[in-house]
């Protein structure tokens, strides 16, 4: 098992000079403190403007800043050829009437229909930089995630158009609607689109605004426990569909919790989806949760509720409907 | 030994050196050329080395100037410095299963990549360095704790230490994780599977230079590192200053590898499988040894990232999975082997 080295004499050596041990480890100790150190000060990541949730009537501008806080082109002509990573992108600009500029997506990019038809290029984070490029797109859609900057640099580099956007609120739909609107050629459209969407969610939050606001619990993950959380659209769509959010005091939008905190917060109702629920109520854990115990829960259906794009109306419609049945006659 | 048998011994030895080393080479070449030209869009080769003389379609230029060509390089430097980190710490624990990420320097580095994002550190250069100030810490803490412990450097208790502080970086990953927003906690997990996904020239750069300044200082010491191979009081006998020589050659070894994982995350079983390959080439000596395994590991790295993004284009594989699928099964059978 053991080697043997072909053995040669080791020539004779002047003795080493003592070296002075203690200033070694200082020395090796200070390099992996500068180190460190210019980890932390490069490149900082750029903050999102702060997005504090915002009545539904404010007026969203089209903004020529991405959420990278880079400004991208709005010319119409650099939009000529558009590859999308974003699958909300992707449905935005097909309801705008500009689903033929699109020469690429992801394979998340399911809706509409028409989407499917489209090149699919990969994933949207960390995308394959040669097929994208391959493609010859002049704008890319991308999603402004930290592990999206390398990719995002190597198509400006390449001399596309990036604009770099995340969907978290219903207010970044409004924006990005417009955006993508006004760099497609699309404005009228596009102000169509959010008019309707807006018109949608303001007639749910009018119906259902004194049918009662029960206390709701929006599990993502049963194991580790995720909620929807203040941060997320669909805290917004709770509250516009008259739901009472109990971790809307929660700035993340999917926040973990244990499902002892939910036990403690006795929600009234506790909404899934339909893959989730046999296992809630196989879990005995899960039976701490008066919801569940009492079998309050609320199937979503999580295709449409799950996407902040074009639907986001009838998002609403469908929230409403499970939680107050009572008005869905009045409700679009 | 007579001095004929050695002189047949040594003859014997480099007659299967320079063919094994030409091959290695010409392997290295032709893996180079074929991912330079093959991806998730195939390029003809007319057109991949007008590309690299920056004339040509546009497109072309970029994927392959600006997207391939620093992958493909960076894949080489990082298969290079790992293999010759394995190859020297083998000889120094005289121990053929040892590899770098036993010894501390993985779990190290991903805990400064993990609290790299944790922090919100999004810049490639940022969780480059935070990773290699983690490897290189925990590097010198095995050192440390293997000295205090053992009162030398014991090969035993650096062994021991880098399991020690393996499973510690482990732990602080996995609090680091469970804190991390959706995002930065997919960004940490594919850093922790290893990819040259993010190769740029930079990286290329600055892989190249600790290549050359760690791996060089390595070649430099492969005679103490062939006299430490034979044991310890064979060495001491022979004059060499086995403490000092073991702790210089783990250090230079464990900071080679940390840069490895600093520029392209955990790629496993390179360290591990390539020097054993050399040795099964006929290299005995450290150096013929290292020199070997930088080129085999060059090629082997190169290859795995060309199947990484080509078996399921355009979706691309974490390298650290294509290399365990490799290395894996070698390692069953030197294990076997062994025993």
């Amino acid at each position: 098992m053991h080697w043997r080295p072909k053995l040669r004499a080791v020539s004779s050596r002047k003795p080493p000079r003592a070296k002075n041990r203690r200033s070694r480890h200082v020395l090796l100790t200070v390099v992996i403190a500068v180190t460190a150190i210019g980890a932390a000060c490069s490149a900082k990541e750029t903050s999102r403007p702060s997005d504090s949730s915002k009545p539904l009537a404010t007026v969203v501008a089209a903004s020529d800043t991405d959420d990278f806080g880079v400004r991208f082109p709005m010319d119409t002509l650099v939009a000529a050829r558009v590859v999308s990573l974003v699958p909300a992108a992707t449905e935005i600009i097909f309801a705008i009437g500009r689903g033929n500029r699109l020469i690429g997506r992801t394979t998340w990019d399911l809706f509409p229909d028409s989407a499917r038809l489209v090149a699919n290029l990969g994933d949207g984070i960390r995308p394959n930089i040669e097929v994208v490029l391959a493609a010859r797109p002049t704008l890319v859609v991308l999603y402004a995630s930290t592990e999206n900057r390398a990719a995002a640099a190597a198509f400006r580099k390449a001399g596309i158009a990036v604009m770099a956007i995340r969907v978290d609120r219903i207010a970044d739909f409004e924006r990005l609607t417009k955006q993508l609107g006004v760099t497609l050629n699309a404005q009228r459209r596009a102000q169509q689109v959010v008019d309707t969407v807006t018109a949608t969610l303001q007639k749910v939050r009018t119906v259902c605004a004194d049918a009662g606001k029960p206390t709701v619990v929006w599990p993502l993950f049963e194991s580790p426990v995720y909620v929807v959380g203040k941060g997320s659209f669909l805290s917004e769509l709770l509250d516009i569909a008259g739901a009472a959010n109990i971790f809307a005091d929660m700035e993340k939008p999917s926040p973990e919790v244990s499902v002892e905190e939910i036990a403690h917060r006795d929600p009234a109702f506790l909404l899934t989806s339909p893959s989730s629920v046999n296992r809630m109520e196989a879990n005995a854990t899960w039976q701490s949760v008066r919801a569940v115990r009492e079998q309050h829960i609320l199937l979503v259906d999580t295709l449409l509720v799950s996407r902040p794009t074009v639907t986001l109306g009838m998002a609403a419609v469908s929230l409403a409907r499970l939680l107050h049945p009572d008005c869905a006659s009045s409700l679009p | 030994m007579t001095n004929k048998g050695a002189a047949r011994n040594a003859a014997s030895a480099r007659s299967t050196l320079v063919p094994a080393m030409v091959a290695g080479l010409a392997a290295l070449a032709v893996l180079c050329v074929l991912a330079l030209a093959i991806g998730s869009v195939s390029l003809p080769l007319q057109d991949v080395v007008s590309a690299l003389g920056g004339s040509g379609d546009a497109t072309v230029v970029s994927i392959v100037r600006d997207s391939r060509a620093p992958r493909v390089l960076l894949a080489a430097l990082v298969g290079a410095g790992l293999s010759m980190s394995g190859g020297a710490l083998q000889g120094t624990l005289r121990n053929p299963l040892a590899e770098p990420y036993l010894l501390g320097v993985s779990g190290g580095a991903a805990v400064g990549a993990v609290l790299a994002s944790a922090f919100g550190i999004g810049s490639a250069f940022g969780v480059t360095m935070a990773a290699f100030a983690g490897a290189a810490f925990a590097t010198l803490s095995v050192s440390l704790i293997a000295r205090v412990v053992g009162g030398r450097t014991d090969t035993r208790m650096l062994l021991m230490a880098g399991v020690v502080v393996g499973a510690f970086a482990n732990a602080v990953i996995i609090v680091a994780l469970s804190g991390l927003p959706a995002d930065s906690l997919r960004g940490a997990l594919w850093w922790m599977m290893g990819s040259v996904h993010d190769a740029s020239w930079a990286g290329v750069g600055r892989m190249g230079a600790a290549l050359a300044v760690f791996g060089g200082a390595l070649l430099w010491l492969a005679r103490e590192l062939d006299v430490l191979a034979l044991g310890e009081e064979p060495a001491a006998a022979l004059g060499a200053n086995v403490d000092r020589t073991s702790r210089q050659i783990f250090l230079l070894a464990s900071f080679l590898a940390a840069a490895t994982v600093a520029a392209a995350g955990l790629v496993g079983f390179v360290g591990l499988v390539v020097p054993n390959i050399a040795r099964a080439l006929g290299a005995r000596s450290h150096r013929p040894m290292m020199l070997l395994s930088a080129v085999y590991g060059a090629a082997l790295l190169v290859f795995a990232d060309l199947l990484a993004r080509t078996v399921r284009s355009p979706t691309q594989l974490p390298l650290g999975a294509i290399t365990a699928l490799i290395g894996v099964p070698f390692f069953l059978a030197r294990l076997r082997k062994l025993t």
